[in-house]
């Protein structure tokens, strides 16, 4: 019965306060969407990291005939420069470095090339000899690219040694601003939601002050007066939360499952289930901020 | 049941010194109302009788001295248990503060939802209710459809609902004529002798003196008397040497010859109520 009272007076409130909840409503779900977009932007990074790491490789490019980098003076890399990086990358000085690695002659290097740009049409006008050969290098630790390149990118016949993960690194560093434009946004919008509630929760209480006022005449405890504010406090914030969930959930099952993930078969993305684990948070966020929100409005707004 | 030892109630006591408004709303006030007294509060607005009723509802504590309702001290009472006390007192007031949308029962009701009753409580008692304060059959009007008099009726009702032990009614008939006056302190008065203590401050002279109740008029925050059947005002109409009217205090040595009379108080002061 009590509940059911409780639960009445929050429907009265919230239907005598409709255009403001619904604010509070859209303006949860915006900042809530953007908070959530941020979460899963450094969630696809850490699925990339993982899925990458592994697989990339500091790549030691051996000359060609019209390279001109600084030690390719002499044309093309010779078969006994060769054998000498390969003699180097066994030796006992860079062996505790070196996880594996292997050879790729130009032909294999087009073989990649074409599976890699498998839809451009750059694919069919490249050639073997275009392309470097190269030594492929998997470190142990992909921390210390820096040893190796310092002990090969002197060696006769070598034109460059790049590290794989730079270019990956590019990648997230524009994933990592644009994930803390969003927590940016995220944070105002955060704000100007705490602020709505607040003002919200007062124009409620100003709205019912009649009701309140005989209540706490005729001996209302404090969380009866105050519960039926906090709630529809929460309540607003949780549809927003709900509502941001759910636009985050489409967005990633239509464009990523959907789209990206289908176009780029070779790249780890995040998926629905990520979503999943964000969007509890989202809503623990968004009901925490509410609740707090109310009642530290109402500890000023409503007599008790 | 009520019992004030030297109360006094300063407001905003940081302009104390050399403020006008620094007189205080009760001043050393000492007082006993027993259990199932009638009791009418009189004096000119801004004498104390607001503050007075306030401090029994611990809408405010004392700055001095303690206020003790139903043998507990007030001021000690901690904040979550205020609400116990109100339970305790039912209140009425001169603009009835129905709630517009509910209907007769359910403004009854709704003070009986808000402690908790359930619902068989309410639909058994809200009728009785009803019935005591003259409303049967009255359930399902909307309190713009009623007149004065009724709306006051639902107001007691409400106030009583929760079977209170003590009803203050801060002037219950100010905004009714005489005759319905009359129909509401015949409901207050019924509600007394079911046992309930009643403190009505009220500046209508006519029921004052019509019910010969006890009366404790205050004045700048003191009471000036407390008469067991007394009457609105024991101030007497005098005619001055040069002509003018005024009221004098009557007390029985100046009954015989106002003239002498030395005190002269205005009946009804400009109305600054207290905050």
């Amino acid at each position: 019965m009590k509940l059911g009272f409780i639960l009445g007076e929050v429907g009265s409130g919230l239907r005598r306060n409709l255009s403001m909840v619904v604010s509070v409503v859209l303006v949860t779900f915006i900042s809530l969407t953007f908070v959530g977009t941020a979460a899963l932007m450094q969630m696809q990074i850490t699925q990339m990291k993982g899925y990458w790491y592994d697989k990339v490789q500091v790549a030691i490019y051996l000359c060609g005939e019209h390279n001109e980098g600084t030690n390719c003076a002499e044309g093309a890399v010779t078969e006994g420069q060769r054998g000498e990086i390969e003699s180097m990358l066994g030796s006992a000085a860079v062996k505790p470095y070196v996880e594996n690695f292997e050879y790729e002659s130009k032909e294999q290097a087009l073989t990649h090339f074409r599976e890699q740009f498998e839809n451009s049409s750059m694919s069919e006008t490249v050639t073997a000899d275009q392309l470097p050969e190269s030594f492929r290098v998997s470190l142990v630790d992909p921390e210390k690219y820096q040893i190796i390149k310092e002990l090969f990118s002197s060696m006769d016949g070598v034109d460059v040694v790049v590290d794989q993960r730079e270019l990956l690194e590019k990648i997230f560093s524009i994933i990592n601003i644009a994930s803390f434009v969003a927590i940016g946004i995220a944070g105002v919008m955060i704000l100007c939601a705490v602020l709505l509630v607040g003002t919200t929760i007062r124009l409620s209480a100003y709205l019912r002050r009649r009701e309140t006022g005989i209540m706490r005449l005729v001996g209302a405890s404090k969380s009866s007066l105050q519960l039926p504010f906090v709630l529809e406090g929460v309540i607003s914030a949780l549809i927003g939360a709900l509502l941001a969930s759910g636009v985050l959930w489409a967005a990633v099952r239509f464009l990523i499952d959907d789209k990206l993930a289908l176009d780029y078969k070779d790249t780890a993305f995040i998926s629905t289930g990520e979503v999943f684990m964000v969007a509890p948070w989202l809503i623990l966020l968004g009901v925490v901020l509410a609740g707090v929100s109310s009642l530290v409005t109402l500890r000023r707004y409503l007599k008790v | 049941m009520i019992r004030f030892e030297n109360v006094t109630m300063v407001y905003d006591q940081k302009s104390r010194l050399g403020s006008e408004n620094a007189r205080p709303g009760l001043d050393d006030v000492t007082i006993e109302i027993d259990r199932g007294d009638f009791a009418f509060l009189v004096g000119a607005s801004g004498s104390g009788k607001s503050t007075f009723l306030r401090l029994i509802l611990r809408e405010i504590v004392a700055t001095g001295g303690s206020v003790h309702v139903a043998g507990q001290n007030v001021a000690r009472i901690p904040s979550w248990r205020v609400p116990k006390l109100r339970r305790g007192i039912g209140v009425v007031f001169q603009d009835f503060r129905l709630l517009p949308q509910k209907n007769v029962f359910e403004n009854v009701a709704f003070a009986m939802q808000v402690v908790g009753e359930s619902r068989s409580a309410i639909r058994d008692h809200v009728p009785e209710v009803l019935k005591l304060v003259g409303l049967e059959g009255k359930e399902k009007r909307q309190p713009d459809e009623l007149s004065g008099g009724e709306q006051q009726r639902v107001a007691i009702a409400r106030a009583i609902a929760n079977k209170p032990q003590i009803l203050l009614a801060d002037e219950p008939t100010g905004n009714l004529d005489p005759a319905t006056s009359v129909g509401i302190m015949n409901v207050l008065d019924r509600i007394n002798q079911n046992g309930t203590t009643v403190i009505m401050a009220t500046h209508d002279d006519g029921i004052v003196n019509s019910m010969r109740r006890r009366v404790v008029e205050l004045s700048l925050g003191k009471i000036m008397r407390d008469e067991s059947a007394g009457e609105y005002t024991s101030m007497i109409p005098v005619i001055n040497q040069d002509g003018t009217r005024e009221l004098r205090q009557a007390d029985h040595s100046t009954w015989q010859k106002p003239s002498t009379g030395n005190q002269a108080f205005a009946p009804f002061d400009t109305e600054d109520d207290m905050p």
